[in-house]
């Protein structure tokens, strides 16, 4: 069974595409991230999951239920962190857990233990009997997350759930995630635009703009998709001046060379083919060569080649930059 | 309908709102205002009077005063002073009644519309809850609070108007059916329908500010309705009251229904944004 299909999922608002014919398949105990930039439909496509908007067209099944029909038993079964955290600032955090928990039917005696077991697995605060607003912004998304997954769901959809969390935080919610996908298989959806994570974390990644789907695969598929692009550094210890000619002479095709750092770095077709016979005739040559590396093209480079990014903000794009 | 939910939902919710200073003075200072200050100020001068002052003042309708000795105990014998102070008591008495159709309209401004502009409600809809179960769970939380609200003003009006007039009629008044159906059936009646209507107006605003605007329309024709239906208890019969109260059932079902198909989780989070 696959833990989410959509077809032919559309949303208009007035007369906006927000999600554009979406056809997705998240198969069980998969880690899957929708990649894409502000407004590209993320966080439209998970309320239609879960039923918080109704599509205009297409439709969806989620743990093969039709989300047309079975929206009450979906929301049973799955776990949503939204958007924003959505605690109650005036409600302790423990208030909080307990309240959601019992919306999810956790029975009563197994309240107080999993508290505890979560606050261990996400290292919640301490302050459990303080309200929820004295917490900082990110320890607040903790509780979020923290309360999304407190029933155990099968399926958990992440709206960026590390958007506010300094590294450490959020290298202990991946991990948390990673652990409950292989341990205890469970499928998490995550919308985000933190390529970094996305590239570590999932087994597959969506990449949607303007509500439409760009592209899917494992980071390394589509890594895959650009191999052409891969670039390799050539360093020598020493500078040759016939360095550039040589290259040249072969028909290899320069990105940039550089005499006082001592490298070269090339464009090279068919890598696992060609690269031995450079390096051996380099050698012959009475080149000095110290390193030879290929640069792969990160999912970043492909991310934002697929992504135009002439309708995001400014001030998106200068974050990009530094 | 899960009830264990409803619970947890109504826990919570009476737990945030005595947390909150605005909500804790309202469902307190209007009893006060309504129940104490008010009746106090209106009643205490007549009180200072020399009873003598009311000599060869006119009568009240006889009519209207047949009326009045079938409520109250020893009216006739109540004197002009005590007549006028008991008529003024009655008219306060729709003070009271007030509490239980204004408060809900600020305690569901709260929960329901406090939930979407502070922007916890999208976790709310994404969970289990159904719409009968939220919409439940929202009308007994705004309700509650009121109810208390209501008690509190009911039982010190009570005790201040009774200390007032007991002298001239060696009576309790409020006793009558009159005063015990409104504050018990019709009352709680009007509670509801306010925060039925609340409902209605939630999924159209965003912030608790417009709702208590657009909610001061709503509480206005209620509040014509308990004057109407004082006066029309007076002049008509207890049959007119027995059918205000069926209508009144029948508005609150209808209207629950209403709520719970307009409170779609669509139009909730839509309006939003
Ligand atoms: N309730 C709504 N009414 C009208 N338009 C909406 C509504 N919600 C979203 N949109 C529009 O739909 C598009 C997709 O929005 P969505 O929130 O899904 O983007 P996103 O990918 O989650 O972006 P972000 O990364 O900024 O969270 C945007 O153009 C947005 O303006
Ligand atoms: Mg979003």
């Amino acid at each position: 069974m696959l833990a989410v299909e959509t077809y032919n999922l559309t949303k208009m608002f007035h007369k906006l595409k927000a999600v554009d014919e979406l056809n997705l398949e998240i198969k069980e105990a998969e880690i899957y991230s929708l990649l894409g930039p502000n407004g590209a439909g993320k966080t439209t496509t998970v309320r239609l999951l879960t039923g918080l908007l109704r599509p205009t067209q297409g439709g969806a099944r989620v743990l093969g239920l039709d989300i047309s029909n079975d929206l009450q038993e979906i929301r049973s079964r799955v776990g949503h962190l939204t958007e924003t955290p959505a605690l109650y600032e005036r409600l302790t955090v423990r208030q909080n857990l307990d309240f959601f928990a019992k919306l999810y039917e956790v029975p009563e005696t197994e309240i107080k233990p999993r508290i505890e077991e979560i606050v261990d697995l996400f290292e919640l605060p301490e302050k459990l009997d303080e309200p929820a607003g004295t917490l900082s912004k990110g320890m607040k998304q903790k509780v979020a997350i923290a309360r999304a997954m407190f029933h155990k769901p099968e399926l958990i959809f992440l709206d960026e759930p590390t958007a506010s969390l300094s590294p450490e935080s959020a290298k202990v919610v991946r991990e948390q995630i990673v652990k409950l996908a292989k341990k205890e298989r469970r499928t998490f959806f995550i919308c985000t635009h933190n390529l970094f994570e996305a590239e570590r974390l999932s087994s597959r990644v969506g990449i949607i703009n303007h509500g439409k789907l760009v592209a899917q695969g494992s980071p390394a598929e589509l890594r895959e998709m650009r191999k052409d692009e891969t670039v390799t550094i050539f360093r020598f210890s020493t500078w040759k001046s016939n360095t550039k000619e040589f290259f040249e002479d072969k028909k290899i095709e320069i990105v940039e060379h550089n005499q006082d750092q001592k490298y070269v770095s090339a464009i090279i077709k068919d890598i696992e083919k060609q690269t031995p016979s450079i390096i051996s005739s380099l050698a012959k040559n009475n080149f000095q060569l110290v390193e030879v590396k290929h640069e792969f093209p990160t999912l970043e480079r492909i991310y934002l080649e697929l992504v135009e990014l002439e309708g995001v903000p400014r001030e998106e794009n200068n974050m990009e930059d530094s | 309908m899960d009830w264990g939910r409803v619970k947890a939902l109504v826990k919570k919710d009476l737990r945030e709102m005595f947390k909150s200073k605005y909500i804790l003075s309202a469902v307190i200072g209007m009893p006060i205002l309504f129940a104490i200050l008010i009746p106090l100020s209106t009643l205490y001068p007549m009180v200072v009077i020399d009873p003598s002052e009311f000599e060869g003042e006119e009568e009240l309708p006889a009519s209207f005063s047949n009326l009045m000795s079938l409520i109250v105990p020893n009216w006739d014998d109540a004197g002009a002073q005590g007549q006028l102070l008991i008529l003024t008591a009655y008219i306060m008495y729709i003070m009271v009644l007030l509490i239980p159709i204004i408060l809900p309209a600020v305690t569901a401004s709260e929960t329901i519309v406090g939930e979407k502009e502070r922007k916890t409600m999208e976790a709310l809809l994404v969970s289990p809850l159904s719409e009968t179960e939220l919409v439940t769970g929202k009308i007994l939380s705004s309700f509650l609070p009121s109810v208390i609200g209501t008690a509190f003003a009911a039982l010190t009006y009570g005790i201040i108007t009774n200390i007032t007039i007991y002298p001239y009629i060696n009576s309790l008044l409020f006793l009558d059916v009159l005063s015990i159906v409104f504050l018990f059936v019709i009352a709680p009646l009007l509670s509801i329908l306010s925060v039925e209507l609340m409902i209605l107006i939630s999924t159209r605003v965003t912030s608790v500010r417009d709702a208590y605007q657009l909610g001061s329309l709503v509480v206005l024709p209620l509040i014509m309705i308990v004057i109407g239906l004082v006066v029309s208890y007076l002049f008509i019969s207890i049959l007119a009251l027995i059918a205000s109260v069926a209508i009144l059932l029948t508005l609150c079902a209808i209207f629950f229904k209403i709520a719970t198909n307009v409170f779609d989780r669509e139009r909730a989070i839509v309006k939003l944004v």
